[in-house]
């Protein structure tokens, strides 16, 4: 049986962005047996010009290639993570239909809005064909992510999996992008709906141990713990680490990595982690993602080797569905929050993700502000949430008898 | 029915029926209060169970409290371990990577943004200082290496005075300052992260030779990134590897430049000397054609003088008095002097210019010798000089032109028999060197000063002695001999000691070639 999907991926750390773009995509070209890819996925870090980065793609694929993707910390592809570089993946196939969508200028009265909006987009732009699985990467700097996510969900439907990113910056939270085709943005959600059924995978982990007893959150806005158990939300991080407010504040970038705050979902199986990002002036946590009124929270700690152990979780997860056939390739989301707590042992869980997917198996990946994924992908279609601190695996591959 | 009916409630008296109610109200009651102090019972079992619970739990919480604490500072020090780490592996990447250039300019392209973002910054700036400039001057600063500014964010940012007193601290006192040094003054801090927009920065001097020649600055942007101890440490480690190379380069730089300053002297000398010897060639062969044609011209009166001498002492124009034949035997014994002369001036001249070529034979060394002696015999006996001959065995024959071998063994000999005094020895022995035949002619002659070795080839050279003042001759005899050995491609030299003797020796190749 011939195949009817082709994957191939590409890394430079040229120091001329259209040089950096134009040797990568060759690479993932090359790789495609030279044909001109339906879809290129593109991961930059942000010390490059973004436009001329994606002059060098159109340069090597022509224009009627479709391109999506974002800026991160760091890319990944199969020799590790790279602080400085692109990453490019090219997908050519006769199987897999793309719908793709992008909805501009997000800000915290729309979210929701843009999220439907999106999905609607990408729908319209699929057809008439089933959908499969969604792809999408917005802007890490937005207040109300999981709003966004709430957006595409109330169109696509609760469980159907959607999965992606929320772009990144190195660590200044400034500025990040999003590529939509010739297009580099800010703000906005890109992405696409894919069809082609058992063509997708995937998986997501953070390894993160719950700590200490449970506590009700009694007043939240969104993304803003207000009070917990009728507390300043401040108090729980107070209480924990015996510091005052102002230590805390200074503490936060280390605290809120390695101690994120977890949610309990009921209906799933792990905690719904979320980093806290700022205090607000009422002794509130701004946190990255919603926290909903009511949920019970702990304090979540995660070590090198359960971080490790959810990687390769996460990677059998994504690797589950294609046991009896190849993976051609796949894709990782990975949290900023992980790079740091793995320190210079980081390569540690992509060689641990490339060892359950496959030697030869190639991958792009992307360090984000935040992940979209289901939280559960074993025994259902788990809701897709916007998450923190977690590795998420995204595998491409060709069942038999489903071309 | 009709029985109930007739009971009326109204037959029995409320005595009545607490007699038959009573008991089993009392019953009840003692069964509810027994439930209820059962019940008590357990809520109060409960409850202590629920406030144990509750201990255990907080118990739980304070220990998770403790976990946490211990675990914060241990990620401290791993985290800051990792970069270090990290950093070590950056830092080996880019020592990698200088060491593969010596040109000064090749070194700050070589450090690039990647190696500065896996550092953990991400800006850099390498200038350079000097006596007169020590610190940041806008205009005139020579910036070696910018990552991160550009030229607008460079002036922004380093022409606030405190960052330049900072600069100007790090160059005097030759140290690594940074923003978490708790020396420098809190608001100077503030205002120096404020107006170049960084988090944090690290300033290290870069040394070549002992002096401070530039200062690299490292910024992060981002409060994600804090810096370290171990940060300062790196740069600076990263600083001195600048320097480092920079010495190198330099080092290379002046090795190159001597080298070739004295590739060209050697040029030149050896243009000069190719020009002299041209010219000494010219010269040589100048000297040769007058030496030749002069010759040739007082050979042919010469031979007339000589002729018409011998034929008035022949006495065939007459009887001559003796006074006169007396003055024609000088004539006639100066002509025959100067007519060696003038055979050996052309002989030296004709070998000089390369017109006598050597007819190479295979020579019988003992007989040549003996043939030679037979010549010279009058002369060893009459100064009762005893000769001797000793040829080893493994020479048999020599290549050589007999007849300028012939001249060479007479000059020696007569040279040797001249400054020998009577019954002294002279021997010639021959023996196989290296590709050649070594022989020796030593006398026991009166020697020569060591100062005049050097001289003793030189064309009329004659040594300062007695026996020189006394006995006439060319000075061209040992010249000659040293031209013909050449023109062998032999070599020729000499030993000798005041009053012991003297020793003349020289090779002949055993090949023809």
């Amino acid at each position: 049986m011939n195949p009817t999907t082709y994957i191939g991926t590409g890394f430079s750390a040229h120091k001329n962005p259209f040089e950096a773009a134009k040797e990568a995509s060759s690479r993932a070209k090359r790789q495609i047996r030279a044909k001109t890819p339906n879809l290129a996925i593109v991961f930059s870090t942000t010390h490059f010009s973004q436009h001329s980065l994606l002059e060098g793609v159109y340069f090597v694929f022509g224009d009627n290639t479709n391109v999506i993707g974002c800026s991160g910390y760091g890319v990944i592809d199969n020799s590790g993570v790279h602080k400085y570089g692109v990453v490019v993946m090219a997908i050519y196939s006769t199987k897999i239909k793309s719908g793709f969508g992008c909805i501009k200028e997000i800000n915290a009265d729309n979210t929701r809005w843009a999220g439907e909006k999106f999905a609607r987009a990408s729908l319209k732009n699929l057809g008439s064909t089933t959908r499969e699985i969604a792809l999408s990467f917005c802007d890490g700097l937005l207040e109300k992510n999981s709003e966004l996510l709430s957006g595409v969900k109330d169109v696509l439907g609760r469980s159907f999996p959607i999965i992606g990113c929320s772009s990144a910056d190195s660590l200044l939270f400034s500025k990040t992008y999003q590529y939509f085709n010739k297009e580099v943005l800010n703000k906005s959600i890109v992405g696409t709906i894919l069809s082609g059924e058992g063509s997708f995978g995937y998986g997501l982990k953070h390894g993160w141990q719950p700590l200490g007893r449970p506590r009700r959150v009694t007043y939240s806005e969104g993304n803003v713990i207000k009070r917990i158990e009728e507390n300043p939300a401040i108090e729980i991080y107070k209480d924990y680490f015996k510091k005052n407010t102002e230590e805390i504040k200074d503490l936060l970038n280390q605290i809120s990595i390695l101690y994120p705050l977890g949610i309990y979902l009921s209906e799933e199986e792990e905690y719904l982690l979320r980093n806290v990002i700022k205090i607000d002036n009422d002794g509130g946590l701004i946190c990255q993602g919603d926290v909903p009124q009511g949920s019970q929270i702990r304090i979540m700690m995660g070590t090198k080797e359960s971080a490790l152990e959810a990687a390769k979780l996460a990677a059998q997860e994504a690797k589950y569905k294609f046991n009896d056939t190849a993976i051609l390739g796949a894709i990782i989301f990975e949290s900023v929050s992980r790079i740091k707590l793995f320190g210079y042992r980081i390569n540690e869980e992509v060689e641990t993700v490339k060892n359950i997917l496959g030697e030869t198996v190639p991958f792009i990946g992307v360090c984000t502000f935040g992940e979209q994924a289901p939280l559960k992908s074993l025994e259902y279609r788990g809701e897709s949430h916007f998450h923190n601190e977690t590795i998420a695996v995204l595998t491409i591959g060709e069942r038999h008898g489903l071309a | 029915m009709a029985w109930l009916n007739s009971l009326s409630l109204q037959q029995f008296s409320f005595e009545d029926i607490l007699y038959v109610v009573g008991p089993s109200i009392i019953v009840i009651v003692l069964i509810l209060n027994i439930i209820s102090l059962l019940k008590d019972r357990r809520i109060n079992k409960l409850r202590r169970s629920l406030e144990e619970l509750q201990k255990t739990y907080e118990a739980l919480d304070n220990q998770a409290k403790l976990i946490i604490k211990t675990d914060l500072e241990l990620h401290k020090t791993q985290s800051e371990l990792d970069k270090k780490i990290s950093s070590l592996y950056t830092l080996q990447k880019i020592s990698h990577t200088l060491s593969t250039t010596l040109d000064e300019n090749e070194i700050f392209q070589k450090i690039s943004e990647e190696h500065i973002t896996e550092l953990g910054f991400d800006k850099a700036l390498v200038f350079l200082v000097g006596p007169t400039q020590t610190t940041y001057s806008p205009g005139t600063t020579a910036i070696k290496l910018r990552i991160g500014y550009n030229e607008k964010d460079i002036e922004a940012a380093f022409s606030q005075e405190y960052i330049k007193d900072i600069f100007e601290q790090a160059v005097k006192k030759g140290a690594t300052l940074s923003s978490i040094d708790t020396k420098i003054n809190p608001k100077h801090l503030n205002a120096i992260l404020k107006s170049s927009k960084i988090q944090s920065f690290i300033c290290a001097p870069i040394t070549t030779k002992g002096a401070i020649v530039g200062i690299l600055f490292v910024a992060s942007e981002s409060s994600y990134s804090p810096i370290t101890t171990g940060d300062k440490e790196i740069v600076s480690i990263l600083a001195t590897q600048i320097g480092q190379s920079l010495e190198n380069a330099q080092l290379f730089e002046e090795t190159w430049r001597s080298h070739q300053e004295l590739e060209n002297k050697v040029t030149q000398r050896t243009r000069e000397l190719s020009a002299a010897l041209e010219e000494v060639k010219a010269v040589t062969k100048r000297k040769s054609e007058f030496v030749s044609a002069v010759s040739h011209e007082l050979r042919t009166p010469l031979t007339s003088i000589k002729g018409y001498a011998s034929l008035l002492s022949a006495g065939k124009l007459g009887e001559l008095p003796q006074p006169v034949k007396e003055r024609l035997e000088k004539i006639n014994k100066h002509t025959d002097s100067l007519s060696q002369l003038i055979n050996n001036m052309l002989d030296i001249s004709r070998i000089e210019s390369g017109r006598v070529e050597m007819k190479i034979e295979d020579i019988d060394l003992r007989k040549l010798l003996e043939t030679v002696f037979d010549l010279l015999a009058p002369q060893f006996k009459e100064k009762q000089i005893n000769f001797s001959q000793e040829v080893a065995k493994d020479i048999s024959t020599l290549p050589a032109d007999i007849n300028q071998l012939q001249r060479i063994f007479i000059n020696l000999l007569s040279n040797s028999l001249k400054f020998t005094p009577p019954d002294g020895k002279i021997a010639v022995r021959a023996k196989k060197t290296d590709g050649a035949v070594q022989i020796d002619v030593e006398d026991t002659g009166v020697g020569i000063a060591e100062k005049n070795l050097d001289k003793i080839f030189g064309e009329f050279y004659r040594e300062d002695n007695e026996i020189n003042q006394s006995v006439k001759g060319t000075g061209l005899g040992l010249s000659l001999v040293k031209y013909i050995v050449e023109a062998h491609k032999g070599k020729i030299w000499l030993t000798s000691k005041l009053n012991k003797g003297t020793t003349f020796s020289f090779t002949l190749p055993i090949s023809k070639a």
